[in-house]
């Protein structure tokens, strides 16, 4: 375990020194939290009873959480499996599971620093009342995180270079973004894609996150996307290992 | 003598191409072992599977009596691995870099030690991204021999640094050498070879073509040195020639050059043939044979291509 944290450690600390790394992550989805606030302002929509920035800023943390798991994962790996910093530490005694483990605790600290700083602005700055209870936020964004590590994990096994991992990380996350009910509700969608869309993981986390966010719900409301998701973790976690290569 | 890596019959296939076709060799305590062959000869797949990152299709590899396949995790806690392509982290410090390598050994040498000793103090704060070629290959080497292993082995140590560089790393590489430890290095330069290692296995197309000490190499090739005489007068001339030297002459430009595989008698001979005339030989050059030529003459091509 201890080496695993210190795994983290050092990628936390490396991220941290660069600064795109920095933008992309953390300066990029709050810069959409402010747009999204400037632009609805005051708006009610009223048939939903509800602010219309209240409704799309549990989407832009899901948007948020996708590009550091998913993105950031899938690109990220690839490219220092492409330089051969695994394949050079292959050949020390550390165990891979410290590795991918170091991996996965970097990132998902990574995305309750970003939703913490989404929160912040969102609720501080543009006012978004928060109604759910804290715990269950972190519950969803947790079981959300996992899974989307999984993806990014999963598209890394798939692809060789580090461009193609670009390309089908970006795929990905803008099928994810469009069709997850994030900007457009599945409800607004004709028949076939609706039913796609509400299969989605990102759909998945982005209802459930409004479910506790705004109606203030709990884990009665919320299993059965709670449930899905994880369904997507164990799946794509499964084949993300069997697809997995350090070079 | 132990034998601290020992090959038998091993052999990789990729698809129709054999990269190592049937290669057996030991190397022993204590001696630098050169794995020698142009690009492709097979020789990092060789490393590779002896390291346990490949696994061979057939033949066995033992490693400090070890089995790398199935006791990988004992073998690398004394083994040490520079690699050819890996980078490191770019954003990483570097003695961080160090300090982190050493984090996972059961012990390990001092960081500051392992700065002083590879001259990379003045380095410490810098970003791994910012060394030039040379302190990446020595910060390579550094973090291949954290954990005081008693078997480093090194992929083209010098590939791509300036001669200065170069030398830089065979003085590093002999003292490692004189500290006990036994390396396997690979290489594509003859010259490097003949510098450092004790023994060469010469690799072509994925088989041993030679395997001896460079000087038994060149021997057994059985190659030619070259005598260089320079401004030759007439007379001079005229008397080596009349002397019936082992050797092929040429004269050119007031030059005499001897061909000949007993280059200390030929020596010898015109030594006594320049006394009787009374005159000195000027600018006498001798170039022995080279595993450059060694390789020229067991395979026809050069090494370099």
């Amino acid at each position: 375990m201890g080496i695993t944290l210190r795994q983290a450690w050092l990628e936390t600390k490396l991220f941290v020194r660069g600064l795109d790394n920095l933008f992309w992550t953390l300066a990029f989805p709050m810069f959409f939290v402010a747009l999204f606030g400037l632009i609805y302002q005051d708006t009610l929509w009223e048939d939903m009873g509800v602010r219309a920035f209240e409704y799309v800023f549990p989407g832009v943390v899901v948007m948020a959480m996708m590009v550091t798991g998913i993105m950031h994962t899938g690109i990220g790996f690839v490219e220092e499996r492409e330089k051969g910093i695994y394949r050079r530490l292959s050949l020390t005694p550390l165990q891979p599971s410290a590795i991918l483990g170091g991996q996965l605790l970097h990132r998902y600290g990574l995305i309750l620093v970003q939703t913490g700083l989404l929160f912040a602005i969102g609720g501080l700055g543009f006012g978004a009342r928060i109604s759910g209870n804290l715990g269950w936020i972190w519950l969803v964004v947790t079981i959300g995180s996992l899974c989307f590590l999984s993806i990014g994990f999963l598209l890394a096994g798939f692809v060789q270079t580090a461009r193609a991992a670009n390309g089908i990380a970006t795929a990905v996350f803008f099928l994810f973004l469009m069709l997850g009910g994030i900007f457009f509700p599945s409800d607004m969608m004709p028949g076939f894609l609706a039913t796609v869309s509400r299969a989605l993981p990102s759909t998945l986390v982005n209802t459930a996150l409004r479910e506790v966010m705004i109606q203030g719900r709990g884990p009665a409301a919320i299993w059965r996307e709670l449930a899905a998701v994880g369904g997507w973790f164990l799946v794509s976690f499964v084949v993300a290992i069997k697809l997995f290569r350090w070079e | 003598m132990n034998a601290v890596v020992a090959v038998r019959q091993l052999t990789k296939r990729y698809g129709s191409l054999s990269a190592v076709d049937g290669v057996s060799f030991h190397v022993e305590e204590g001696e630098i072992f050169g794995i020698l062959g142009p690009n492709g000869a097979g020789k990092t797949t060789t490393v590779e599977m002896i390291e346990g990152l490949r696994r061979p299709d057939s033949g066995s590899v033992s490693v400090l009596g070890m089995d790398p396949q199935t006791e990988g995790r004992a073998i690398k806690e004394r083994i040490g691995v520079q690699l050819q392509t890996a980078t490191l982290y770019d954003r990483i410090r570097v003695h961080e870099a160090i300090d982190l390598f050493a984090g996972y050994y059961q012990s390990a040498v001092p960081t500051v030690t392992l700065l002083e000793e590879f001259a990379l103090v003045d380095k410490a704060d810098t970003f791994v991204g910012k060394l030039s070629g040379g302190q990446r290959q020595r910060l390579a080497l550094t973090l291949a021999v954290v954990n005081d292993p008693s078997l480093i082995f090194l992929d083209e140590p010098t590939t791509g640094l300036d001669p200065q560089a170069r030398r830089n790393m065979w003085d590093i590489i002999r003292s490692l050498r004189k500290r006990g430890k036994t390396t396997v290095m690979t290489t594509h330069s003859m010259e490097e070879a003949e510098e450092l290692c004790h023994r060469v296995a010469i690799l072509d197309h994925g088989k041993i073509i030679a395997l001896d000490t460079p000087n038994g190499l060149i021997s057994a090739a059985n190659l030619q040195s070259r005598v260089e005489i320079g401004a030759v007068g007439e007379a001079l001339r005229k008397a080596i020639e009349e002397a019936g030297l082992p050797a092929t002459a040429v004269h050119a430009e007031g030059r005499l050059i001897l061909h000949t595989t007993e280059a200390s008698d030929v020596l010898t001979r015109l030594a006594q043939v320049a006394a009787e005339q009374g005159v000195a030989l000027e600018s006498l050059t001798v170039k022995k044979a080279t595993l450059e030529d060694v390789f020229l003459s067991l395979t026809g091509r050069h090494l370099r291509e």
